[in-house]
């Protein structure tokens, strides 16, 4: 339950195509190299209702096996993970709605989210607001939302600890010209609650011949800022794309983060696009990130390499296929490669353990 | 004074891009274009990055948490 992910629900003006009823279902299988696999089914609509309202919305059910980092210890002189001998198994179901209401020139909309799973519970809700300016070549939105979550353990039946979280964004988009368009979003939170990870552990042997242990314990707050840019152009001479997005997170916990990703949709006639894709993410360690626990034991550590300083690269490929019937089907397959060598300006943390995983997204969908 | 010097500067930005009439937006109305053309596929695909990443969030608010070990 550690890395707290904000699962996109308010999401500043998305296009600026025109909207339609639409529903789609998506299985992602994702694996990663002697960890976990996860298998995600999700079924979305959205649509409008007497011009006046949209409504969407979408329900997934997470099935999660396989084993994960439970040990960093540095018994054989250097710290490395070690993997839990049994396996894990967990299902999270989720659900989502979002209704929005226009105004003329103003949209206002509200957003539930729900999501449960064997040791951690989730209830978000949000509201955004948003007004089209200039001609409709500029959007601006502003938007809060707040989650109330419980952390729990599946081994301490006890551990029911609260974790609020309340996040804001405002953001624009706008009509460059005929053929690009971009859309920034700056958006912050700050989260109170358990942060800890009850399945984390840390063991580390000193040359003196002594040894400590620790738990996985982090501050019960984090601060948390990002801004998103996301800019598109099309090529009509080559009927092509550009898509390029670029996130700059920080946050109090000292990590520092920067993820770009740009694509090239190539269409080909009216029934085929492909999109090839490169994603790069860095980020800089947390304060309190210790493969091997110093002395003197500081009040709070975690050797959970998600928290070290390290880098990824993900290439993708993307096939759309459009039928004559208004079927879509669409599909994804991606690479993930995160390693210490990646991390942006010099090698980042020797304990982290590179991890190499595969995933693959099939998609159908079609207007009604 | 910076508040006024804010709002001359975003003024000239908006100023600065085209003013694109509704009839002009075809190739902006494409799904190339489009910032999320697949909401189910966006979501699973961002949750599947984020839960092995310290960074999150972005373009959306009130999503809520996961336990992602």
């Amino acid at each position: 339950m550690k890395a707290a992910l904000a699962l996109p629900i308010l999401v500043a003006p998305a296009r600026a195509a025109a909207e339609g009823n639409e529903i789609g279902f998506n299985v992602l299988g994702y694996k990663e190299r002697g960890l976990m696999k996860v298998t995600e089914p999700v079924l979305w609509a959205r649509g409008t209702v007497d011009e006046a309202w949209d409504v969407e919305g979408s329900a997934a059910v997470d099935i999660i096996t396989g084993a994960s980092p439970r040990l960093v210890s540095n018994a054989t002189g250097t710290p490395v993970a070690t993997v839990s001998g049994a396996s894990i198994s967990d299902r999270r179901n989720t659900a989502d709605v979002k209704v929005t209401r226009h105004f003329g020139d103003f949209a206002l909309g509200a957003s539930r989210t729900v999501s449960d799973e064997k040791d951690y519970d989730s209830k978000a809700f949000g509201i955004q607001g948003q007004w089209d300016l200039n001609r409709k070549n500029t959007t601006l939105a502003a938007g809060y939302g707040k989650s109330n979550d419980r952390v729990g353990s599946t081994d301490n039946p006890d551990l029911h600890a609260p974790r609020y979280t309340q996040e804001y964004m405002v953001g624009i988009t706008q009509v460059v010209t005929p053929v690009d368009l971009v859309q920034s979003t700056l958006s912050w939170g700050r989260g109170d609650g358990y942060y800890d990870d009850p399945y984390k552990f840390t063991v580390s042997f000193y040359p003196d011949g002594t040894l400590a242990a620790a738990g996985d314990t982090r501050p019960d707050h984090r601060d948390t800022v990002s801004w998103l840019t996301r800019y598109r152009r099309y090529f009509p001479e080559s009927n092509a794309a550009l898509q390029a997005d670029y996130r700059y997170y920080h946050d109090d916990w000292g990590i520092t983060a920067h993820t770009i990703e740009v694509g090239w949709q190539q269409s080909f006639g009216d029934r085929w696009e492909v999109r090839p894709g490169l994603r790069y993410y860095t980020q800089h360690q947390a304060d309190f990130y210790f493969p091997v626990i110093p002395r003197p034991q500081p009040a709070i550590l975690s050797s959970d390499q998600r928290l070290g300083t390290w880098g990824g690269l993900s290439p993708t490929i993307r096939v759309v296929l459009h039928l004559d019937n208004a079927w879509r089907i669409e599909g994804t397959l991606g690479y993930v490669q995160n390693s210490a060598s990646f991390h942006w300006g010099g090698s980042g943390s020797p304990a982290f353990e590179t991890l190499r995983a595969v995933y693959g997204v099939l998609g159908i969908s079609r207007p009604f | 004074m910076r508040r006024a010097r804010w709002t001359a500067l975003a003024a000239l930005l908006l100023a600065g891009c085209a003013n694109v009439a509704p009839y002009q937006r075809g190739y902006l109305a494409r799904e190339a274009m489009a910032l999320d053309p697949n909401p189910g596929m966006a979501r699973a695909l961002e949750k599947t990055y984020s839960a092995k990443e310290a960074a999150s969030g972005g373009a959306s608010v009130g999503g809520g948490g996961c336990g992602c070990n």
